[in-house]
């Protein structure tokens, strides 16, 4: 296929397949457009052609598909999206490889563990309200100065360095099969801090995933992040903590960032265990 | 606390969230110890019917030394942690999606599958133990409820006999034994490799690999186990273990060893037992 493109044939073309929503709460429905075709383009440049030329494949005009996206090299985590029925990064999805695997189509998704804002936007608020759960950074903010922090090992460095290596794209939630969408709407007589307020403690009380969990061993490693341990173990025996996980591990399989998120749960799942027979037998 | 049961149903969400982790903890351990161990204990002894009637009835006079305790027995360490289990096991499955159509991942179907055999053997258990031992000891509903639908066929003092005319007859209940006991076997093995990662026990990707072989021939074992309890009871000769039984049990009752008690020994008319003790 690609090779067929390569020759230089006159206005190749291929249709892209994206799943649209206006707004919240509105009902999402599928649009086709038709996309020239040039050699190494990704997604994010597929989505910038749509957004040049808003018609569809049969000749309508539309309004521009809506999309995020920020760094351009897989770090950021914002392009996150179903493409061709695995979440992943836009950036990284090259339209060479994947009109091999599906000549002439290419269908995109919103994440759909998560509240659509627009097309292909969603609010990945409840990723963070999770970090936010367990403290996921260091606390180093303080009237004073407190010097440095004690030294890491090498060893310790290398071990964790992949931990950190997480941009909350999402893509381990959205696979998740312990991890159910949720949307909420505001209330007619809610202040939005009032719905903001309800969001979290809604998020709060559900599963936190894998992501969240990670950050917990990363920071609990930490020489200095270390001293907030028993925060963040808290966090992890509260409801919707570590307890929910499945053991499918669906989340290491498609982290495009390759960490080892079943071995942070594990060893969250026994730091957790000991933690909270410490709090019943000997505080 | 007064509480009525129907408001319980609807007050039990704050409670179970209050104490999530405990409780999932709790149902985690039941699953090995004791549901998991006494099941391992109950293949082995079911097995050893392929020993012969006599080893069979030897190792259930063993269990019903206990006596009167029995029922409690039964009741604390084996039929509540069993329902424990079970029941949360529902709603654990509530709070999951199947979504192996997007991810068909080989962790991804062990989960699914995971929860489709917890509920096989949740029914499998309650049905097993009903047309066994009819759940309760009273006589008024053992001899209305039970026996009138097929149930409550073992007799711990005719054992092998019982158990054998009960898994006769029919390749029904043989079949519908096979698929339970597979599924059991399957949650036991399976479960125990997920325990070992939400206690921790085995973290790293190699380590959980090698856990993974442990837990799969044990998983094997287990299985040939299951299928060997039930090829045994599908095949006593079951006039044959009349006759070893009745002289186990006579002996036993002659040396005082054993209070005589017919409620726990098999019906004349099924197993033809009368008849064989007037020769």
């Amino acid at each position: 296929m690609a090779e067929n493109h390569r020759e230089g044939e006159a206005a190749k073309t291929f249709d892209v397949r994206i799943l649209r929503q206006a707004g919240p709460g509105q009902a999402s429905y599928w649009e086709r457009h038709r996309v020239s075709y040039e050699p190494d383009m990704n997604v994010i440049s597929v989505l910038q052609k749509i957004a040049a030329h808003p018609r569809t494949a049969d000749g309508q005009d539309v309004t521009p598909v809506a999309w995020d996206c920020n760094c351009l090299e897989e770090v950021c985590g914002s392009c996150t999206m179903v493409i061709n029925g695995r979440v992943r990064q836009a950036c990284s999805a090259l339209v060479d490889r994947l009109l091999e695997q599906h000549p002439d189509e290419i269908e995109l998704r919103p994440a759909s563990t998560f509240p659509v804002v627009r097309d292909l936007v969603v609010d990945r608020g409840r990723l963070f309200q999770a970090l936010k759960k367990v403290t996921a950074w260091v606390a180093v903010d303080g009237y004073y100065d407190r010097g440095e922090g004690p030294p890491q090992s090498q060893e310790e460095q290398e071990q964790l360095y992949p931990l950190s290596h997480c941009m909350s794209c999402g893509c381990c939630l959205e696979a998740c099969p312990q991890y159910a969408r949720v949307e909420l709407t505001r209330g007619v007589d809610e202040s939005p801090e009032e719905f903001v307020q309800r969001q979290a403690e809604t998020y709060d009380r559900l599963f936190l995933g894998p992501h969240a969990i990670s950050q917990v061993i990363l920071f609990n490693s930490h020489p200095t992040g270390r001293h907030m341990s028993s925060l963040r173990l808290d966090a992890l025996i509260a409801e919707g903590g570590i307890q929910l996980c499945g053991n499918a591990q669906n989340c290491v399989a498609v982290c495009p960032k390759d960490i080892p998120l079943t071995t942070s749960i594990a060893r969250a799942g026994r730091a957790a265990t000991v933690h909270a027979l410490r709090k019943w037998f000997d505080v | 606390m007064e509480r009525r049961p129907v408001a319980a149903s609807t007050d039990c969400r704050p409670f179970l969230a209050r104490n999530e982790f405990l409780i999932r903890r709790l149902h985690s351990l039941t699953g090995l110890i004791p549901v998991g161990a006494f099941m391992t204990v109950h293949l082995a002894t079911n097995a050893s019917v392929l020993d012969g009637p006599a080893t069979f009835q030897r190792a259930v006079y063993q269990i019903h030394s206990l006596g009167r305790l029995l029922p409690v027995v039964e009741w604390a360490f084996i039929f509540l942690p069993i329902l424990f289990h079970g029941l949360l096991g529902l709603v654990i499955i509530r709070g999951g999606m199947v979504n192996t159509g997007s991810y068909p991942l080989i962790g991804n179907i062990r989960y699914v599958l995971q929860r489709a055999t917890g509920v096989i053997a949740l029914v499998f258990i309650l049905c097993h133990v009903f047309h066994m031992h009819g759940w309760f000891h009273s006589e008024l509903w053992l001899e209305r409820v039970v026996e009138p639908l097929g149930g409550g066929r073992f007799r711990p003092f005719s054992a092998p006999s019982t158990l054998g005319a009960a898994m006769q007859g029919g390749l029904v209940i043989p079949a519908l034994y096979a698929v339970g006991l597979v599924a059991c076997v399957y949650h036991l093995a399976n479960g125990l490799w997920t325990m070992g990662i939400t206690w921790g026990v085995w973290a790293g990707p190699q380590a959980q690999r090698r856990a993974n072989w442990i837990c799969g021939t044990a998983g094997v074992v287990l299985g040939i186990l299951a299928l060997s309890a039930l090829y045994g009871a599908m095949t006593v000769d079951v006039p044959r273990a009349v006759e070893i039984e009745d002289a186990l049990y006579e002996a036993r009752v002659t040396a005082h060893k054993l209070a005589p008690n017919e409620r726990k020994r098999a019906d004349a008319e099924r197993t033809g037992r009368g008849g064989s003790r007037v020769e």
